[in-house]
């Protein structure tokens, strides 16, 4: 872990846990979650009898789970485990209980309906280098989709702004539970999109032409970008030297003016956070890696989806990627699963993945799109830590999430049958151990019409 | 695929490849090399120890199936066939019936919606079909082996469908369904009233929507009975009668009075079920599926009552305002309201999983093995009228077979070869595309 990285996760576990202290001083949570009746979270609870998808210390038949105080409070086989008197117990026998599934990039609180324009913050496309835009201002706690997604077993995720822009602003890790934003908003401005797919060109017709036209545009604009809030740090820094310096009686040094743009680029322009870097064919992904080498940013990748070619080269940056979509179609010559099987083929090379819905309506079936990949050569072990322990550390949250270890949050799923199959049903969901009612709007329009004569 | 330490480890599906490679080995060996002599339609082989999920006639375990000449010969626990015929091994896997996509709109080279009237019935979706798509390839390599190619939803009554047989490589005539019936596409809702609404013409809404329908069958009627006088003089001996003037797109609505077309409407919102289902009684036609049909779990009875199958997915959502109240339980509280329900893909992507789509159904309402399997084939050929040639394993059917390699109705199932009328056009152990009829630059 480089220093910059190092900090980077320091900050965002401290933030976690003030956001724990937070929810558990607090009543109640509300949109998302009704209080439910059956588990007291106040009280030990324990899952007995399933199987344990811990993440870093393998599967544990007929396993114990306890949770105490929202964190997980003891792990291990049957009979070795302290099961505090007093506690709930939740029957898992013949279930599987894994760590609450992170997706690395979703629209989760930025859309309502796709087609209903005054539902969508995704996205500001006024001009392309816009990294004050934070999507936590826009995060709509009491979305709907919300309690769709936690219906599958998903606890934690990325909110990212849409990629029409270069930099389109600054993503927010969140918690699928609490009483309000406040809550669900584990980690503000925790990265920074740099997308440079080519669909950030503004060329729809030369008539209608904006710059940046082309792919050189693109980076040339965010070359500039970057430089000037390097001319601009070194302004600040000059100025604090300078007021630093000051003798008493000497006339004040004048402050440069500020520049929200700006400032915002400088911690990734320090490396203290991650920019996720999404391109999808090989000269884009060059071309964004060696302009994220020219500015020495801390460089998670994105996409990759057209890059079979160069998978070697990839694996030899050392950085992580968010694999996909793999349902992305191939190219017109490719073979049909060329796609499919870059999950596996990255992981062969030892590159750490994580998986992401790219989606906000469909976070729910993000473990089917790392089932899929299993189908095509992922190791089934592999594909789960892509859902959980690999996106803790690539988020730098693993010190409290991704793994069923003691004493991290008690984000903890219990379903009946393989976490990456589309027939497995989700029966709880515990979220800094509370359980989540499994309810929703769409669970609503069921039980409705179904109860009907 | 290299060689490498790790792989059996990392592909243990590899392994189980093998053994029917070397069970198909012979069965290859049979076929003539020369290209148009592949799709002979009268390969003879046998599939055995395979796991047969039927459509119609539930699981057989260790099942065999006997294709000849592009039909299904024979099949059950064991089948009696000349022993000269290539047998493939399949114990471990599946065998499926190929899978109907009953709504697509891939090889049309984007050429889905003519949508400069809201009542085109006289496009022919043939016309556009471009047989070169690469989709085909990828929705065959998915197991699909006939779909539905639709006009799209722009207008009120869209054009005229085509169906194929996904035989990537060959001609386009050599794709269409021989014998299929011809369907029709209508729509409704949110799509006409924005398209034309945008060009601030009717219609705008959804009153305007059902009115341009009548409108338009109601001319149909008159334009029908002129043609009728018209009969009935020429049959009198009436030298005086002259023809009315030939109408393309009054002829096929009154071709849709008659009965002659099956028709599709695209229908997400329950109260315009209901309404399609009025105005369908009112000109004297019937509504052969409602397609996305979302809030079919709303009024599954008026669905049922009167024989209309849905075409829906199988979780997609809130896209729009009218699927905001899509649940993934519509296919099955359907499917229990005795409405036949078809899993269909409207999307290059979903027709290349359409499997793990009907597999969502039984986690999300229960549905049995069985039922979901209907989904992805007899209940999708019926859709489409071709469900006494295709769409299970019968007798006498077309040889339209998947080979599965893991659980079709999971994440996991992945075909490893599809033939369609007894022939391979997918054989996932074959190098580049894995297409014995097609190489890249035909």
């Amino acid at each position: 872990m480089t220093k910059a990285a190092k900090t980077f996760a320091l900050t965002a576990s401290l933030l976690l846990t003030l956001a724990a202290t937070a929810q558990q001083r607090s009543s109640a949570p509300k949109n998302a979650v009704a209080p439910t009746a059956a588990i007291d979270p106040s009280k030990p609870i324990a899952i007995t009898g399933g199987k344990l998808l811990t993440m870093t210390h393998g599967t544990i038949e007929n396993g114990v789970l306890v949770i105490e105080n929202g964190k997980i409070a003891a792990v291990g086989a049957a009979g070795s485990v302290h099961v505090p008197a007093g506690a709930q117990v939740v029957d898992a026998k013949g279930m599987t209980v894994y760590p609450g599934l992170i997706d690395s990039e979703t629209h989760l609180g930025l859309t309502e309906i796709n087609a209903e324009k005054n539902t969508n913050d995704l996205v500001e496309p006024s001009d392309e280098i816009m990294p004050h835009m934070h999507v936590a201002d826009a995060f709509h706690a009491e979305t709907a989709l919300i309690p769709v997604a936690r219906y599958n077993g998903i606890t934690n995720a990325i909110v990212a702004p849409d990629s029409k822009d270069t930099l389109p602003g600054q993503d927010s890790f969140i918690q699928l539970a609490g009483a309000d934003a406040t809550q669900m908003l584990l980690v503000r401005d925790i990265a920074m999109p740099l997308n440079f797919t080519g669909k950030q060109r503004r060329n729809e017709t030369f008539a209608t032409a904006q710059y940046p036209q082309t792919r050189m545009g693109m980076a040339a604009q965010m070359r500039q970008a970057f430089t000037d809030a390097q001319g601009y740090a070194a302004k600040w820094d000059e100025y604090n030297k300078k007021k630093a310096a000051a003798k008493a009686g000497d006339a004040p040094p004048t402050a440069p003016a500020h520049d929200l743009k700006l400032e915002a680029l400088l911690p990734y322009l320090e490396g203290k956070k991650p920019v996720i870097v999404k391109a999808e064919e090989p000269s884009d992904v060059e071309t964004a890696y060696a302009l994220g080498q020219e500015f020495k940013l801390h460089m998670v990748l994105n996409g990759l989806t057209q890059s079979q070619g160069i998978y070697d080269k990839i694996a030899q940056w050392k950085l992580p990627v968010i694999v996909g979509s793999i349902y992305d179609a191939p190219k017109e010559w490719a073979r049909y699963d060329s796609v499919y099987k870059m999950p596996g083929e990255l992981a062969k090379r030892g590159v750490k993945i994580a998986f992401a819905s790219f989606d906000a309506h469909q976070v729910r079936n993000l473990p089917y799109a790392a089932g899929m990949a299993v189908a095509f050569g992922l190791l089934q072990d592999e594909a789960m830590k892509a859902l959980t322990l690999y996106p803790a550390q690539i988020w730098g949250v693993d010190d409290q999430l991704g793994s069923l270890d003691v004493g991290k949050t008690a984000n903890v799923v219990v379903a009946n049958g393989d976490p990456l199959d589309v027939k497995t049903e989700v029966k709880h969901v515990f979220i800094q151990g509370r359980e989540i009612p499994l309810v929703n709007r769409q669970t609503e329009l069921r039980d409705r019409y179904q109860g009907k004569p | 695929m290299k060689k490498n330490d790790g792989a059996a480890r990392r592909w243990p599906w590899l392994l189980g490849y093998a053994i029917v490679l070397a069970g198909s080995a012979c069965a290859a060996a049979q076929q003539p090399a020369d290209f148009s002599a592949t799709h002979s339609g009268h390969n003879e082989f046998v599939i055995k120890n395979a796991t047969l999920l039927t459509a119609t006639h539930g699981r057989v375990e260790h099942g065999s199936i006997y294709v000849k000449d592009g039909k299904i010969a024979a099949f059950g626990a064991s089948v009696a066939a000349p022993a000269t015929a290539p047998v493939i091994d399949a114990e471990g896997k599946y065998v499926t019936p190929g899978i109907i996509d009953s709504h697509s709109h891939m090889a049309l080279d984007d050429d889905i919606n003519e949508a400069t009237s809201p009542v085109v019935p006289q496009m022919m979706m043939k016309d556009a079909f471009d047989y070169n798509d690469k989709a085909i390839y990828r929705a065959l390599a998915g197991g699909v082996t006939s779909s539905l190619l639709l006009h799209g939803s722009a207008d009120m009554i869209g054009g005229q469908a085509v169906v194929i047989k996904t035989k990537y490589g060959l001609d386009r005539d050599q794709m269409l369904f021989p014998g299929a019936p011809q369907s029709i596409k209508f729509a409704s809702g949110e799509n006409p009233k924005r398209v034309f609404g945008d060009k601030k013409q009717l219609p705008s809404t959804r009153m305007g929507n059902f009115e341009v329908m009548r409108e338009a069958f109601t001319q149909a009627k008159d334009y029908q009975r002129g043609w009728d006088e018209y009969n009935e003089k020429v049959k009198r001996g009436d030298k005086t009668a002259t023809a009315p003037k030939k109408d393309l797109k009054l002829e096929a609505l009154s071709q849709v009075m008659q009965g002659k077309m099956l028709v599709q409407i695209h229908c997400y919102r329950s109260d315009e079920m209901l309404t399609e289902i009025a105005i369908a009684n009112e000109f004297g036609y019937k509504i052969r599926a409602f397609h996305h049909a979302l809030e079919a779990y709303k009024v599954p009875d008026a669905l049922a009552k009167n024989d209309i199958a849905i075409a829906t997915f199988a979780d997609w959502w809130g896209y729009k305002y009218e699927a905001w109240d899509a649940i993934p339980w519509n296919a099955a509280i359907a499917m229990q309201h005795g409405v036949k329900v078809a899993i269909k893909s409207d999307s290059d992507d979903f027709m290349r999983r359409l499997n793990q789509e009907a597999g969502k159904t039984m986690r999300y309402g229960g549905v049995s093995e069985d039922e979901a399997i209907k989904m992805l084939t007899i209940n999708p050929a019926w859709i489409v009228g071709v469900d006494d040639k295709t769409g299970s394993i019968d007798v006498g059917k077309d040889a339209d077979l998947v080979l599965w390699e893991g659980y079709p109705l999971s994440s996991f199932g992945v075909p490893q070869k599809v033939w369609i009328d007894g022939d391979v056009y997918f054989n996932r152990g074959l190098a580049g595309l894995g297409m014995p009829q097609y190489q890249e630059g035909q």
